[in-house]
């Protein structure tokens, strides 16, 4: 069969991974051919062509290919080592083993052998390595869990069927046998990125069964439960979906990069003006010099005036090409990846619990940190840990537990009766306990039994104890909490939960999975208790479970009060019930329900809602859990110094309004002051003719006026989702709205898609022109993460896709304000001197040879020699300005902390010169000394490196001198070493020191008096950074606050749950008769015999 | 133990660089340390530029112009172009002693010895004694590299072209007679130009090496004839030659020509009269340029300089002054504060 379908194998990919670029041959066309994309290299390379040319070359074509090599050297030895990591990484890919079937049976083989038409055996925890139509799998019905944390993010299990027909032929033993008699022709698509679709077609057996997406395994997601799944590869390599997905991520651009590209632009256009000026100089000198006869007469080019200005404009571009900064890109690049190593190495970043330090995955970004003026922030997760501890409950209108106390501080119950218990259960309420120990509360133990059954949860067995496997942190805290109660969840296969209650292990046979859908806020199952009761246990959010109960509900009132209590110490609640179903109605509804598995998608998702609909009535409420979702370490303190620095911070969140609200209040985004604005004032004051001074009139009139203390109060803005979508029609509001939100303390958008997000993202963008950070933890943040300027990824619970796509990745939100204001600020700093400082230096040295055109004749006469040209930037002014770079802190990082305000100077962008040979050089040392002394006076943090750096660049000059002009050398090549002598003389002649002296003063006059006016005048702001004594920064405190509101939400999952693959065999195909197995329910059942259990289902026979 | 180290691998290095924290020294401005600055830079600068200004004051310069251009000039019978072998005397005097040692100095002015084609326009390897390039002269020479008959020219280019030929006799008028003052003209030349940089090629007799190459076109003698009286004293090691050939930075220069430190003048000039014999040979009027004879002393700072002395003085004062001007703002700025 391999030969039969890999006889073509030229027409598929192999499975090799090819992330690397350059092979030996192609490695220098293309590296070359990336960098002269670069203006600033291809400028230079075309100084190179041009100095080639005798007639116009001013200065020697060495002196400019000299630095372009070192630039490209530098550049190409990056990604060349870059590529070998690459290369390294794809060997190790490449050659991970795995199991090819080989005629009759498996052999090892690595993942580069694997081809079109092998069938491959996964082991349990084994990375898929090709895309697999999966043919069967030792669980039950061929099912697999897969999960695809590298694909999606999402950590939880999905779950993939074989078709019914290879499941049933090729289960039987021994599976090798069967397996390479397999001769299935399978017809799919062409390759494609999309993850979620796959359509194809198996002939087989005269048969043509359809296949999607469920039977499919891709490349990169892990099994998981499941021992052994075989599968027919079907794409390898490059075609493999997540290989078609790896699409090439966008630049992002700093703003400085296009400052720096500005002034690029404005240095060739002066170099053009001033080249033009000086080359008309020529021609009216040359013109002069001809109706005069003289020395240099004959000199002039053909005689002709007009054509020797002509050549003179093309030397003169040459001889003020230093004043384009050539090394500034590979500076940049230098100091970009020496920032980025610092926010590793910070051990205030390191997160030593996960064993995690800071990381900044793109290196580019590093000043943009310093000029954030938009922090949008998502919740779950990046706000709030996304761990969720079960606190409290209220059970038939008792409450119990505290949540008034930390979490931390709980006083942990006595659970050892309960041999699965294992911590993690933050709620102290010894009374349940008692109570349910002692069976004589039914309803408690209801309620645990709801929560043990009624839900999505796998359960993988690890060192003899259940190990959960959820869909969202909730349903988790949830199945937890009943574990260690004693209500505890073992197993479930498609037909059964197995729950341990107290030690008993009892069987449900599970009917139906009323799956949760955003829309429903709910779910519920239907299962067959073993005493032979149908029983729908129901778990939503309050407004939903309430309008559903039974009329005169018991202890309704009680319980709402008790929904009251948990909203304001700011828990998410859930209100379970249950009903028990006559078996009438559960045979009527369960046809309904069959007859729907034949009908189209679309209408039988609407038929499905109806028909949960009906049976999820009469409701008898339980109760209410309550969960704490615990706010990051750290998130108050962190917003309050953020906010201090002169950042909006937005939320943007998928949750609720009332929990994004309270959140919001409880992070001190709002104060317990602020007036929220909502969506009908906003319109209001949107539709308003002259909306730029509505707001302000609205805030002095009608709603403002009714409290005049409240005038001076802040103001939130509160969206919601499909509010923001409005925002699509009217275009002509983002303008508006953004004037509007840069008055308010915070914007809060609840209940928008990832695609919102970023759409808000780009409001923002668009409309202001502030830098805007995003920061989130999981895959549904990637959007927003990718669409701001800078994109920070919090490595949390919910996988690593969040990490992947940001720009920088942190582990705790509080580290936001030492990456803010430590580093930005300090990068901000840095580059912004440095740049400037680099223009000071390249543009001085140029401007030199428009002076002395004017006592050359305007014959671009170098001033310098060209050897000097050549090394000025390199060895006599590099080192200082790059240990500026690296290490200038004006305060530490303490006082960034202290002074927050110190940061806004990023957000307002506030940071942004004898004898022809002795003169020479006089002139470059004064060069040398000016540039050197600038240096001294920008630098405010002097390491011992930098002092070192000074000294060693002006030692460089004077020892490169020597060596340049000396005898040695001009032996060697009399042509390009003709200053001999020329520096002995100089550096004894007190006449060059002083002439020196003066220019380098009168140079850096101006900006040691800007330096020194500007110490007079903020003389008290830098004292008090510098001096003020060491005080925490108080928060003010968050309690008083307005009505509080109920807060429950549902947050199982972003879309639908995963109830419908989990109930497949039920719901779609429950006219199937399965063979009960008859499990051993036995109390001291052990994990081992658990096993054996599941294992039998293999063997049973199936009648499809 | 394996474990625990494990578990911190990435922990980073807790070390003053990766930290931030190396040790540094930041300077605390402010205006009690910056106006003081000021104040003492300068003063300082005031200081240099005294020093400099009245050094340069004690120096004598003494400059004649001999272009003779204007009708009473001396020189004028030779300032036409036609006139050959011209030969006009100069008469000056001193009032008081010239101290000594006196330099004697030529000067020109709108000579463009830094046009660059000029600057470039000779042979370096030629100049250094290379056979090779006496026969086959650099193409940077053109179109001072071959004669008309495709003969190289040695020495090649315009600069050595352009020579400077004018010769001085300086004599001192005592009672009527004309006394010679000995001019000396060694090591006027920088001692690496005529040790190392220029080098006669290794050929006796001198001659030899020229055969079958021109004389630059302008001069009237070959190279191996410039000084008959020193038979060392010729080819490129000439002191003249390699005076010429050290460019000047600017369209207004002197160059020395000869030191006068022998004998009864070792002490300098004494007053009286002098008159200077001068071979008007170099024609500068056709391209509006001037000639000159300088004569000065000399003092650690060189030659007369009055305009560093000044910028000097300028700067220091304009430091001064901004002190002044920051003390006044810095006192506006602080009083109201304290009140």
């Amino acid at each position: 069969m391999k030969s039969f379908l890999c006889f073509r194998w030229g027409r598929y990919a192999d499975n090799l991974v090819r992330s690397y670029k350059y092979s030996p041959l192609t490695f220098l066309p293309l590296t070359l051919f990336e960098q002269f994309q670069r203006a600033a290299n291809l400028y230079f390379l075309l100084m190179v062509v041009m100095q080639c040319v005798p007639v116009i070359s001013s200065i020697p074509f060495y002196i400019t290919i000299f630095p372009l090599l070192i630039v490209l050297s530098v550049r190409g030895l990056k990604d060349l080592v870059n590529d070998m990591a690459r290369r390294r990484s794809d060997s190790e890919m490449n050659s991970r083993p795995c199991d090819v079937l080989d005629s009759q049976s498996f052999s090892r083989a690595q993942w580069k052998d694997v081809c079109v038409g092998d069938v491959l055996r996964i082991h349990k925890d084994q990375v898929i390595p090709a895309d697999l139509l999966l043919l069967c799998s030792s669980e039950p019905h061929s099912l697999c869990y897969v999960e695809t944390a590298d694909i999606d993010g999402e950590s939880n299990l999905k779950f993939r069927q074989a078709l019914s027909a290879t499941h049933n032929q090729l289960t039987s033993h021994p599976s090798e046998e069967t397996l390479a008699a397999f001769d299935g022709v399978v017809l799919c698509e062409e390759p494609n990125n999309r993850l979620y679709t796959f359509r194809g077609q198996m002939h087989w057996r005269g048969e043509s069964l359809l296949l999607d997406n469920e039977h499919i395994l891709l490349r990169g997601t892990v099994l998981r439960n499941t021992e052994f799944a075989y599968g027919l590869t079907i794409y390898t390599g490059a075609d493999s979906k997540i290989l078609r997905n790896c699409g090439k991520l966008t630049v992002k651009r700093t703003r400085m990069e296009r400052v720096f590209n500005q002034v690029v632009i404005g240095i060739i256009l002066s170099v053009l003006l001033a080249a033009l000026l000086l080359a008309i100089g020529a021609g009216v000198f040359s013109s002069w010099v001809m109706s005069h006869t003289g020395p240099t007469s004959a000199l002039v080019i053909n005689g002709n005036p007009v054509y020797t200005g002509f050549l003179i404009f093309w030397s003169y571009i040459i001889l003020l090409s230093p004043a384009m900064p050539i090394s500034l890109y590979i500076s940049f690049e230098v100091i970009h990846t020496v920032h980025s190593l610092f926010i590793g190495w910070d051990m205030e970043m390191y997160w030593q619990q996960d064993n995690r330090p800071a990381q900044a995955r793109n290196t580019s970004l590093n000043e943009e940190l310093g000029q954030v003026g938009y922090l949008l922030s998502d919740k779950t997760g990046t706000l709030t840990q996304n761990r969720l501890l079960f606190r409290q409950c209220c059970i038939a209108g008792e409450v119990y537990g505290d949540a008034s106390s930390k979490a931390e501080d709980t006083e942990p119950m006595d659970l050892s009766w309960n041999p699965f218990s294992c911590g993690g259960l933050f709620m102290s309420a010894p009374s349940l306990v008692q109570k349910l120990r002692g069976q004589q509360c039914p309803i408690s133990c209801q309620f645990l039994r709801a929560l043990s059954v009624c839900h999505t949860v796998m359960a993988e067995w690890k060192e003899e104890a259940p190990v959960y496997q959820a869909a969202s942190p909730d349903e988790e805290a949830l199945v937890g909490a009943a574990r260690e109660l004693g209500w505890v969840f073992l197993s479930r296969t498609r037909d059964f939960i197995v729950v341990s209650e107290l030690g008993v292990t009892r069987e449900y046979r599970l009917l139906a999975l009323l799956d949760f859908t955003s829309h429903r806020r709910r779910m519920s199952v239907l299962v067959r208790e073993p005493e032979g009761g149908l029983k729908l246990y129901c778990k939503g959010a309050d407004l939903v479970i309430l309008e559903r109960l039974q009329k005169d509900c018991l202890h309704q009132e009680r319980t709402e009060r008790a929904l009251e209590l948990f909203s304001q110490a700011c828990l998410r609640t859930l209100c379970v019930a249950v009903r028990s179903v006559p078996e009438a109605s559960w045979e009527q509804w369960s046809k309904t329900l069959d007859q729907s598995a034949t009908m189209v998608t679309s209408d039988r998702d609407a038929l499905l809602e109806k028909l949960y609909d009906q049976m999820e009535i009469d409701l008898q409420l339980i109760g209410v859990t309550a969960i704490e979702d615990r706010l990051q370490e750290g998130v108050p303190e962190t917003i309050a110094l953020l906010q201090q620095a002169g950042l909006k911070v937005w939320v943007l969140t998928g949750d609720k309004k009332e929990t994004a609200v309270n959140i919001g209040y409880s992070c001190k985004l709002l104060d317990p002051d602020t007036r929220l604005l909502e969506w009908q004032e906003l319109r209001h004051i949107l539709q308003s003719p002259d909306p730029g001074v509505t707001f302000f009139k609205v805030r002095q009139t009608e709603l403002w006026a009714v409290d005049k203390q409240a005038a001076e109060a802040k103001t939130a803005l509160v969206l919601t989702g499909p509010e923001l979508a409005e925002f699509d029609q009217r275009p002509e509001w983002g303008a508006t709205f953004m004037r509007l939100a840069e008055q308010c303390q915070s914007v809060l958008c609840c209940r928008v898609t990832p695609g919102q997000k970023a759409d808000i993202v780009s409001l923002v963008r668009k409309h202001t022109r502030s830098v805007t950070m995003s920061i989130g933890d999981g895959a549904n943040d990637v959007n927003m993460i990718k669409t701001a300027h800078v994109g920070v990824g919090l490595a949390g619970v919910e996988g690593g896709q969040a990490v992947q796509n940001a720009d920088f990745a942190l582990s705790q939100f509080r580290f936001l304000q030492r990456l803010l204001l430590v580093h930005g600020r300090w990068s901000y700093r840095r580059i912004s001197f440095f740049l400037r400082y680099f223009l000071f230096k390249t543009c001085g040295f140029a401007l030199v040879h428009i002076w002395f055109g004017f006592f050359n004749g305007f014959s671009a006469q170098s001033l310098y020699e060209t050897w000097f040209i050549g090394l000025y930037s390199v060895f006599y002014t590099a080192f200082p300005v790059m240990c500026l770079a690296f290490f200038e802190q004006d305060v530490n990082a303490e006082s960034s902390l202290k002074w927050p305000e110190l940061y806004r100077s990023g957000q307002r962008q506030e940071l942004s010169t004898y004898d022809f040979q002795t003169m020479a050089v006089t002139v470059a040392m004064a060069a040398t000394f000016t540039a050197n002394v600038e240096i001294s006076l920008v630098t405010r943090y002097w390491t011992r490196l930098n002092v070192a750096a000074v000294c060693v660049s002006v030692v460089m000059f004077f020892i490169c001198s020597r060596i340049t002009h000396s005898t040695r050398l001009f032996k060697a090549s009399p042509m390009d070493y003709f200053f001999l002598g020329a520096s002995d003389r100089a550096f004894i002649d007190p006449l060059v020191w002083l002439t020196a002296l003066l220019t380098t003063w009168t140079a850096v006059l101006p900006s040691m008096t800007a330096l020194a006016i500007n110490v007079i005048l903020n003389m008290h702001d830098k004292h008090k950074v510098h001096s003020a004594s060491s005080q925490p920064v108080e928060l003010r405190s968050r309690l008083r606050r307005g009505a509080s509101l109920r807060r429950s939400s549902y947050a199982l999952s972003q879309g639908a749950g995963p109830g419908r693959l989990i109930s497949s065999g039920t719901c779609i195909r429950s006219t199937v008769p399965t063979v009960d197995e008859q499990v051993t329910a036995d109390n001291n059942s052990t994990d081992s015999q658990l096993q054996i259990n599941m294992k039998n289902n293999i063997d049973a026979p199936n009648h499809a | 133990m394996v474990k625990e180290e494990k578990e911190i691998a990435n922990r980073p290095d807790n070390t003053a660089f990766t930290q931030q924290r190396l040790p540094a020294w930041q300077p605390m401005l402010s205006a009690g340390i910056v106006i003081p600055g000021f104040v003492l830079i300068g003063l300082a600068f005031i200081g240099i530029g005294v020093a400099l200004f009245v050094t340069s004051r004690s120096i004598t310069v003494l400059e004649i112009d001999y272009t003779g251009i204007e009708k009473d000039s001396a020189c004028f019978k030779c300032s036409n172009a036609d006139v050959k072998n011209c030969v006009c005397n100069l008469e000056f005097s001193i009032d008081s002693l010239f101290e000594g040692p006196v330099f004697f100095y030529y000067g020109l002015s709108n000579y463009f010895q830094n046009y660059r084609k000029y600057a470039a326009s000779r042979d370096d390897e030629q100049l250094s004694g290379d056979l090779d390039a006496f026969t086959a002269p650099s193409d940077s020479c053109s179109p001072y590299d071959y004669n008309g008959n495709d003969k190289p020219i040695v020495p090649c280019g315009a600069i050595a072209n352009s020579m400077f030929n004018d010769t001085f006799v300086l004599y001192r008028v005592v009672n009527g007679a004309n006394k010679l003052v000995p001019l000396d003209g060694k090591g006027i030349a920088w001692w690496t130009d005529y040790n190392v940089k220029f080098r006669n090629p290794s050929v006796t007799p001198l001659k030899n090496a020229f055969n079958n190459t021109v004389k630059p076109i302008f001069w009237p003698k070959p190279a191996y004839q410039l000084d008959a009286s020193d038979p060392a004293n010729n080819g490129f090691i000439n002191q003249d030659f390699l005076v010429w050939m050290r460019r000047a930075a600017l369209p207004d220069f002197r160059k020395l020509y000869r030191r006068i430190t022998d004998g009864e003048y070792a002490k300098g000039l004494p007053a009286g009269n002098y008159s200077l014999t001068i071979a008007y040979n170099y024609p500068v009027q056709s391209f509006e340029g001037r000639k000159k004879v300088v004569f000065s002393n000399v003092s650690w700072m060189g030659g007369k300089n009055e305009f560093l002395g000044i910028a000097y003085l300028v700067v220091g004062s304009l430091c001064v002054l901004m002190s002044i001007v920051m003390l006044i703002v810095y006192a506006k700025f602080k009083f109201p504060e304290e009140d």
